[in-house]
């Protein structure tokens, strides 16, 4: 519905006289187009809605007279669309009001005066003309705001990415752990019985939670954090720290506090080494007292430390990796998740493949 | 426009600035229409419709009527029409018939004024 479109002028009078007249008014300026009845006014209206900007209108007609195609065109709103005129060789009480009453813009005597049609017609569609623009201006702003929205929380998550890849480095990761965990945790989330009740816009906060669970490392000292061998029992309280500090962390960025994905990040870096058995850090939080997201995080993160090559071991093959963590070698986890995650295993196998293959 | 021609027309109550000015100086235009005017048959018709007592059909023509005079700026046709329309919009046929030759007259001058200025050009 852009402007060039609106262009046409209807005129729709039974007498011959009276079209040649209008018509010679705008024909400079605007197309005509002319009809000798309602009938067919009423359908070169709807046909040409877009292209319309104003019907000048004759009352006594045949077929269907004036009156009515203004009731038609008022009970489908197209009177807000196309600004109608009535021109009228008898303008009586009756007529205006009921002209009125149903939705017209103006009513013009007949035999008319040309440049009083032509002045009032035009300011007419100059307003019409106005508000379209606005109302377009206005879409458009809106449209650009929502983008803006968009490009902000992408802004915010790629600084939350930036910050957890920066803090993987110094423990000789890539980025592309955190980005696997956060896959695997939106995956099974979206593809299995445990995302049961959340949105898929939670879903994705879950994921922006899971790149920053090991946030609190950045507490720790290199020595303990890149040590090669076993961590003495003081070293391992130190490092278990880590979860309570990346909460921590967490709730001291007042930006990361007022993030929607805030509530799932403080709990993941807080309980991402809880234990189904209830044997885990840092509250020892037994079953399913850790919400299942934050559980997914956890098998995650195991998952994927297998896998990987870490400082301090080789990579297992992923068959191994599985075995091991069904086996309880790596900690307990939920059956019901143990359950999902073997089904979706080969699915998540697959993020490996291009990293493997470079 | 030819003095003859508007003098012709002006003696018959024909305003010839008021119609050019309708017609936006388009002379051409506004010749096509009144030169056409003896052929319109809403006078016929009006007095057809008031000689079988068809109030509708007298109202119709002569409301037609009054809208090519108006457009023509026939003045003197015009307020001879007009006075017909409103007694049969009050549905006074009687009334519209007292009032029809005066009317007749009107639209024999008009007609005839049409013709003479159609003869000069």
């Amino acid at each position: 519905m852009n402007d060039p479109a609106c262009e046409s002028i209807l005129i729709v009078d039974d007498d011959e006289i009276n079209r040649a007249i209008l018509s010679n008014i705008f024909e400079s300026d605007y197309k005509i187009l002319e009809a000798e009845n309602g009938r067919v006014g009423l359908d070169l209206v709807i046909r040409h809605r877009d292209r319309i900007c104003a019907l000048l209108l004759d009352v006594v007609m045949p077929e269907m007279d004036g009156m009515e195609v203004l009731r038609q065109m008022h009970q489908q709103g197209l009177t807000q669309e196309i600004p109608v005129f009535m021109v009228t060789a008898d303008p009586g009480a009756t007529t205006i009001r009921d002209a009125y009453q149903h939705g017209v813009m103006d009513v013009i005597s007949k035999p008319v005066v040309p440049y009083v049609v032509r002045r009032r017609v035009e300011s007419v569609v100059e307003l019409f003309r106005a508000r379209r623009m606005l109302g377009a201006e206005v879409e458009r702003q809106r449209d650009q705001l929502i983008l803006q929205t968009q490009q902000l929380a992408e802004m915010g998550v790629g600084m939350v990415e930036a910050l957890a890849t920066a803090i993987e480095f110094r423990s000789d990761e890539s980025g592309e752990h955190v980005r696997r965990i956060r896959d695997i945790t939106t995956y099974l989330l979206s593809n299995s019985p445990l995302g049961e009740g959340l949105t898929e816009d939670e879903i994705q906060l879950i994921g922006v939670a899971a790149i920053t669970h090991d946030v609190g490392k950045i507490s720790i000292p290199d020595a303990i954090l890149n040590k090669k061998g076993r961590l003495t029992p003081e070293e391992f309280e130190i490092m278990k720290s880590h979860t309570v500090k990346g909460a921590q962390l967490l709730s001291s960025i007042p930006q990361m506090r007022g993030h929607s994905a805030y509530h799932y990040a403080y709990d993941v870096a807080l309980h991402h080494h809880e234990r189904w058995d209830g044997r885990g850090y840092p509250d020892g939080l037994v079953g399913d007292q850790t919400p299942i997201w934050t559980q997914i995080v956890s098998l995650a993160d195991v998952y994927d430390a297998l896998i990987s090559k870490r400082c301090y071991k080789d990579p297992f093959p992923t068959h191994v990796a599985m075995e091991m963590i069904l086996g309880g070698q790596c900690g307990a986890f939920n059956p019901r998740l143990l359950e999902a995650f073997v089904q979706a295993e080969p699915v998540l196998a697959q993020l490996y493949q291009p990293s493997r293959g470079a | 426009m030819d003095e003859r021609k508007r003098t012709c027309l002006e003696a018959a109550g024909v305003n010839v600035e008021d119609v050019l000015a309708r017609f936006m100086n388009n002379e051409a235009l506004m010749l096509k229409f009144l030169l056409r005017f003896p052929q319109d048959p809403n006078f016929q018709l009006l007095q057809e419709a008031m000689a079988r007592q068809d109030l509708q059909g007298a109202y119709n023509a002569a409301h037609t009527l009054k809208g090519v005079a108006g457009n023509l700026s026939m003045t003197g046709l015009m307020a001879a029409v007009s006075t017909v329309v409103e007694d049969l919009r009050g549905g006074d046929m009687a009334a519209a018939a007292d009032k029809l030759p005066h009317l007749a007259q009107q639209y024999r001058q008009t007609v005839e004024a049409v013709e003479a200025a159609a003869q000069l050009s």
